[in-house]
């Protein structure tokens, strides 16, 4: 389903609405500060590029272009300016940042839900398979079950094609269930 | 009810009504499907594949809260407007008015925790839907022009005037029930998720999760399954509405801050908007009525609301007063 109010809310935007604005901030911002700190493990990094993001959007609000939907585009955006800042504060381990895209994604023992599947697991040891995951295959399963993207949105987000996204998830699924039933074979 | 063919697995995946299937909340949708997929074998590594993507995994997601959200935009809009007029006077006023507000608050939460057994009253204006959290753990968010109102020492009582969405959450150790009451009825809960609307003379009830029990004023009970959506009016005495629900996010999507409609005509669709925001609908042009309209607006704010409608339809909106008038462009 078409959302018509993010083509709005994005053209409102651009002819200065502050009114609108604060509907996008309120709508984006919970969704962007757990993304920012999963990224940087920092709550104050985190809040502060927050600000300056959103206040940088608002200022070059002009030269934006158009857009149909907002989220892959401020995901985008605010994860190549949070690494930024990072890289700047030496918060990253690699100095040549330029050339990596994924990012390393951790999930806590407090964040996983087992299902029916993979009870068998207690939640600190679904956590600790999920994070032996390739990243690129973590940040996939953040934005769709985590942020709740769409695999449409995932693939701009992460600059690579929609099947790639599915594939992506897919062997992240198939990964976990394999460890599952040899887990199974033991108990 | 099918309304597209399902060939790839992004037709499946981007469904709201495979995803009920899948997640098993929607009767209507989990019939249909179990048809269609006796009826569609051939595409049945599709579905399993399409179904496997969807379950993956689940999150207990931790996300700030809205208070803090719109202390953050505070923050922001202060910078945004500092830059505009002579920066640094602003900031200070600013922060010397925030740093009064806040203790305002404090003083304001102490009055509110030292009154445990009074009444607790929440109410909403037009155009403003607040997220409520009760003392047991169930949540609720209160949608424009409505009231809620319980004991402190017992919120699992609560009288609702206007339109809610309960998130009950379940009491396994006592089995405590959890009871909204309103002018024609009342539910009884255990644990579940459902919608309930008292606006104009009668309550809508949708069952979204759960099993729930109606107890309507003439005495009778009648059990909810998911999906049912049941509409009963006291004064008449009688059950108007009785059915099943295709798609929830037409009764709840206002929950999330946005209005859905499905294939609706303009005139219930404004219906809509009228009771959000509390404006008056006035048609210029008879045959703007019919207009079918599909998409989702913001439930909070009237302006980018009209803006999109407008564009959706092509119908012209005109604010005056109390009034939205409609006419043809």
């Amino acid at each position: 389903m078409e959302k018509l109010t993010d083509k709005f809310l994005w053209k409102a935007l651009k002819e200065g609405d502050l009114n609108a604005f604060s509907v996008l901030f309120e709508s984006y911002y919970p969704q962007l500060h757990s993304y920012g700190l999963k990224i940087s493990k920092s709550n104050v990094v985190t809040e502060d590029t927050l600000q300056d993001f959103f206040l940088y959007i608002y200022e070059r609000r002009e030269n934006l272009s158009d857009l149909d939907t907002i989220a892959p585009y401020l995901f985008t955006s605010y994860k190549r300016f949070l690494l930024k800042v990072m890289k700047k504060n030496e918060m990253l381990k690699h100095t040549d940042f330029s050339n990596e895209i994924f990012i390393d994604i951790q999930f806590t023992a407090e964040e996983v839900i087992t299902n029916q599947e993979t009870a068998i697991f207690k939640n600190r040891n679904l956590s600790l398979l999920l994070n032996k995951l390739p990243s690129r295959q973590k940040e996939a399963i953040y934005l769709k079950y985590y942020s709740g993207l769409k695999a449409s949105e995932i693939s701009e987000v992460m600059g690579i094609n929609y099947q790639s996204v599915v594939n992506t998830l897919h062997k992240a699924i198939k990964s976990l269930k394999e460890e599952i039933s040899i887990l199974k074979l033991f108990s | 009810m099918i309304k597209k063919k399902y060939n790839n697995l992004n037709d499946f995946l981007e469904d709201a009504s495979f995803n009920n299937w899948v997640l098993q909340n929607n009767a209507t949708d989990i019939h249909f499907w179990e048809f269609w997929i006796a009826n569609n074998l051939d595409k049945k590594e599709l579905v399993d594949k399409a179904k496997e993507l969807i379950l993956g995994f689940s999150f207990k997601t931790d996300f700030v809260n809205k208070e803090k959200v719109a202390l953050e935009w505070q923050k922001l809009e202060s910078k945004i407007l500092a830059q505009k007029t002579i920066p640094k006077r602003k900031v200070r006023f600013l922060r010397q008015f925030s740093v009064a507000a806040s203790i305002l608050l404090l003083v304001s939460i102490g009055f509110y925790f030292l009154n445990s057994t009074s009444k607790v009253t929440h109410k909403t204006n037009f155009g403003e839907i607040i997220n409520i959290k009760l003392q047991d753990g169930s949540d609720v968010t209160l949608n424009s022009n409505s009231s809620l109102s319980y004991y402190k020492n017992e919120s699992r009582k609560v009288w609702l005037s206007g339109e809610a969405f309960f998130q009950v959450d379940k009491k396994a150790a006592t089995n405590a029930k959890f009871w909204v009451l309103t002018d024609d009825l009342s539910v009884e809960v255990y644990g579940t998720s459902f919608n309930v609307n008292t606006k104009k003379n009668k309550t809508d009830v949708f069952l979204e999760e759960g099993s729930i029990w109606l107890k309507l004023k003439n005495g009778a009970d009648k059990k909810m399954i998911p999906g049912n959506y049941i509409s009963y009016s006291a004064d008449k005495n009688k059950i108007l509405e009785d059915k099943n629900i295709f798609n929830p996010a037409t009764k709840t999507s206002w929950k999330d801050g946005s209005l859905f409609f499905e294939n609706l005509s303009l005139e219930v669709a404004m219906d809509k908007i009228e009771e959000t925001y509390g404006f008056s609908i006035i048609f210029k042009d008879e045959n703007c009525k019919n207009i079918l309209i599909t998409g989702a607006v913001p439930a909070t704010n009237i302006d980018i609301c009209i803006k999109a409608i407008e564009k959706s339809v092509d119908v012209a909106i005109i604010r005056q007063g109390d009034n939205l008038i409609i006419s043809k462009k």
